[in-house]
């Protein structure tokens, strides 16, 4: 035990207790968090949205502006897992004047590892036994039809497009594990990975462009036609989940050790 | 009624998020156009941006309602005084981005520009949120746009130094964002509404109590890392120092100043409700802000690398500007909010300069870098104009910032902490007398130096524009201070001694 | 649940979070550490949905099977995006511990700082 540690964690647990203690209790009902705003949306949830899910209504048509931040924070993640240097040879370091040319310095030639596309399928990374190879292999399409089925019907039970990113990044990596990360990455291809990795913003775009063309509003789905909410919907849950989807196995397959 | 300027609201968070998005659909064949792109993106978010101002300018504070919902049903977007910061801040990443152009030649292969330029976009998108939106949990968010990239883009230039101080700045930041919504989490419970002005409102009904002051503490805690006050400001030499210039540029002049409109969106809320006593509070800034000045330019002395001494030199301008909120009174918290803008603007051409210098020559100490006024005449005399600024004589933007902070805590009685801001700049000025000193009067040591020429026009042009801007703007000082002073004198009487 | 006045639901939020930073500040190994950050990550969610239940409250689906009252659907979608972000965090965490280690060949605290 580390004197110095449990002496910052005991003047920050104080606080914090204090600032807990003094909070309505949660559980009744007639708490602030269940009279005001949160009133509004069980009560005219339903007809306002065409949702029957309140919580993906939340998320995708009173408060969809944090989903698309949201989507915008993992397209982040990613972006930042690519900006940094792979490979292992350390940089050249220390107070070397750079040629003043132009041309761009490999910095990581001498130990790159040759990129996935060119490498021949080999076994995978980790040991696994014949046992785990099949039963994953068994059970990945019963996981992917759990994805799509919380994706489909994501507005009428707990489920919706980030929970199905989620299970279906799960199945690739977990068939990445097993078959080797070379059949992973052809499951994405590369041409179409910088498109798949900004489908979900792009589509919160579209749609926020479609809703203000609509309704006048960024966002904005019309309240009184649940066609056209129920599709705007859609492609915003599809876009999460591909979006999503791609951008965990990417991160996955691009974290190199 | 609004103009129809206030429509472009959300687009102007909107383009560069999706900007980046696209950048490496874009970039795919041609990495090198991921730079172009972002500055084009960049270009146009600055022209929705001068709109946004212009409105605000003839038709007072605006707000939109997201998706159609009104408040505080639906997300609130707000454009306020304080908003306007995303003008400069859009037009500082404008003049940046040229400068990255051959400036990353050397920092990193071409194939990882793409992501670059999209961590820059969402650097961009991220800020500008920040400042627009009337939302506490979308505040929440938007930070981790802002942190997420400002990590990512510390470690891109180099291994494993550039990466473990982004992941101590990670560390650090994610506790502080914790911080934050843990506060809004206990605010929520409390008002049961996660909209700025609404919680201002309910919060008055609840009253003052311990959630409310903890939920202030837990704010203050999380923006005073943010900004990288005393004593939590250890994560910033190593993260600034260690990016590549163009990224310094963006941390220190644009990043760490998140923190303060975070701070005074928190301010606004609280006064509004006029829950609490701010007394304390103050006298507490007003002494981190006054350590942090002395000691930012006390370590920037003894620094030989000059992008470590530009790091701790904004370690210790944030401290007047803290000192300066802190001080509560008229003067010095107009002259603090001003001075968010001319520290940006002359942090940026300081370390765009550092970052020719250091591109031409390969060197970055100053021993090493004696006597490359001759060599580099125009990056030299940029930095020169900087140096002259930070320091705060006049004719330069530095000046008017200082006097008028200084002017604020003799207007607020507390006359010794106006000496601790003459010391602070005594301390820079040492440093920079060392370093002009170094670079114009001084023979090369070094054949790369002596041999220098001056850096391409792409990062040229950024460099010369800025300096004469903080030429400019010391004269022309008093526009930016006639601008924030409605919305700081609106904000006083609620936070004033 | 209240215990002399506290709400222990709270209180348990505030210890495991408690337990986080210690693990934040205390652990020599950057994975252990990230873990930490994780665990604070998660007693902040755990505070959030907590204050949206209801006594005898039915999840906001407005389906057959459920009746008022109704828990909150508004902390639910925070914690979805609060967990989108704290992946978000330990994906770029974890980049840089990977980038450590390849240049340095240790991930603890101890060892990095013996480093010159």
């Amino acid at each position: 035990m580390r004197p110095w540690s449990l002496l910052l964690v005991l003047l920050v647990a104080l606080p914090l207790v204090a600032g807990v203690a003094t909070l309505p209790p949660h559980d009744a009902p007639d708490a602030p968090i269940h009279t005001q705003v949160g009133a509004r949306y069980l009560e005219r949830g339903v007809a306002e949205t065409g949702m029957k899910n309140m919580v993906t209504a939340v998320l995708l048509n009173y408060r969809g502006f944090d989903t698309f931040i949201e989507v915008v924070v993992i397209f982040t993640a990613l972006a930042a897992v690519l900006a940094l240097p792979r490979g292992s040879a350390p940089l050249p370091r220390g107070s070397r004047p750079p040629p003043t040319g132009t041309g761009t310095i490999p910095e990581d030639a001498s130990a790159r590892r040759p990129r996935e596309e060119e490498d021949p399928e080999v076994a995978s990374d980790v040991p696994v036994s014949p046992v785990v190879r099949f039963v994953v292999r068994l059970l990945a399409p019963f996981m992917a039809m759990f994805a799509l089925a919380m994706l489909f019907r994501g507005h009428i039970t707990p489920g919706g497009g980030f929970q199905a990113a989620a299970v279906l990044a799960a199945v690739f990596i977990a068939l990445g594990l097993v078959l080797g990360r070379n059949r992973a990455a052809q499951l994405v291809p590369v041409d179409w990975r910088p498109w798949l990795q900004g489908v979900a913003p792009l589509a919160f775009a579209l749609v926020a462009w479609v809703g203000w063309r609509l309704t006048g509003a960024f966002l904005g789905y019309p309240i009184h036609d649940h066609t056209v909410q129920e599709a705007m919907g859609f492609v915003l849950e599809i876009a999460i989940a591909v979006g999503g989807g791609v951008i965990l196995v990417r991160l996955f397959l691009e974290m190199e050790a | 009624m609004t103009g129809p300027w206030a429509e472009a609201l959300p687009w102007v968070i909107t383009l560069p998020l999706v900007g980046a998005a696209l950048t490496p659909a874009v970039a795919a064949r041609r990495p090198r156009v991921a730079g172009y792109w972002a500055w084009g993106v960049l270009l146009v978010t600055a022209v929705l941006a001068s709109g946004l101002v212009v409105e605000l300018t003839t038709g007072g504070p605006f707000a939109y309602d997201l998706g159609g919902w009104a408040a505080p049903y639906g997300i609130e977007l707000r454009f306020d005084h304080f908003s306007a910061w995303v003008l400069p801040l859009t037009l500082l990443f404008v003049v940046i981005v040229p400068f990255s152009w051959r400036y990353l030649d050397h920092a990193m292969p071409d194939e990882r520009r793409p992501a670059f330029y999209a961590l820059m976009l969402l650097n961009a998108g991220g800020m500008i949120g920040f400042c627009v939106t009337g939302d506490f949990f979308n505040l929440f968010v938007f930070t981790e746009v802002v942190a997420l990239s400002s990590y990512a883009l510390v470690a891109v230039g180099g291994r494993g130094l550039a990466a473990f101080a982004a992941l101590k700045y990670l560390f650090l930041g994610a506790v502080s964002s914790l911080l934050m919504l843990f506060a809004t989490a206990q605010l929520f419970v409390l008002t049961g509404s996660l909209n700025m002005a609404e919680v201002s409102l309910r919060l008055g009904e609840v009253g003052g109590g311990t959630a409310v002051m903890v939920a202030f503490a837990a704010f203050a805690v999380s923006f005073m890392v943010k900004t990288a006050m005393f004593p939590v400001h250890v994560w910033l030499p190593d993260a600034h120092a260690i990016a590549p210039s163009p990224v310094s540029a963006v941390l220190s002049g644009l990043v760490v100043k998140v923190g303060v409109v975070g701070m005074l969106r928190v301010y606004q809320v609280y006064f509004g409700a006029e829950v609490l006593e701010l007394g304390a509070f103050n006298q507490a800034l007003v002494w981190l802000g006054a350590v942090s000045i002395v000691m930012g330019a006390f370590f920037a002395i003894f620094q030989d690398d000059i992008k470590l001494m530009l790091a701790y030199s904004t370690i210790s301008n944030v401290g007047y500007i803290v000192l300066g909120l802190g001080l509560a009174s008229p003067y010095a918290v107009i002259g603090a909010s001003v001075h968010v803008f001319n520290h940006a603007l002359i942090k940026v051409t300081l370390f765009l300069a550092a970052g020719a210098i250091i591109h031409q020559t390969g060197f970055r100490t100053l021993s090493d870098l004696r006597g490359i006024a001759r060599s580099m005449p125009q990056t030299s005399a940029a930095m020169a104009i900087g140096a002259v600024s930070i320091v705060g004589l006049p004719p330069t933007a530095g000046f008017v910032c200082k006097w008028y902070i200084a002017l604020g805590a003799f207007e607020a009685n507390q006359a010794p902490f106006g000496f601790a801001l003459v010391f602070g700049a005594l301390f820079i000025f040492i440093y920079y007398i060392r370093m002009l000193n170094a670079f114009y009067f001084q023979k090369p040591v070094h054949e790369a130096v002596a041999q220098a020429r001056e850096v391409p026009w792409s990062m040229r042009a950024p460099i010369v524009l800025l300096a004469a801007l903080c030429l400019i703007l010391g004269v022309l000082g008093g526009i930016p201070l006639n601008f924030v002073e409605p919305a700081v004198l609106d904000l006083l009487p609620f936070w004033g001694p | 649940m209240l215990l002399f006045g506290l709400d222990l639901d709270y209180v348990a939020v505030v210890v495991l979070f408690c337990v986080g930073l210690y693990m934040l500040v205390a652990k020599s190994n950057l994975l252990k550490k990230l873990l930490g950050l994780n665990v604070m990550e998660t007693a902040v969610f755990a505070f959030i949905v907590t204050a949206g239940m209801v006594e005898g409250g039915d999840p906001p689906i407005m389906v057959a099977g459920t009746s008022a009252p109704y828990a909150s659907p508004i902390p639910h979608a925070m914690v979805l995006t609060g967990i989108v972000v704290a992946v978000s965090v330990t994906a770029v965490a974890l980049a840089l511990i990977v980038q450590i280690h390849a240049h340095f060949g240790t991930i603890e605290i101890d060892e990095l700082k013996e480093l010159p």
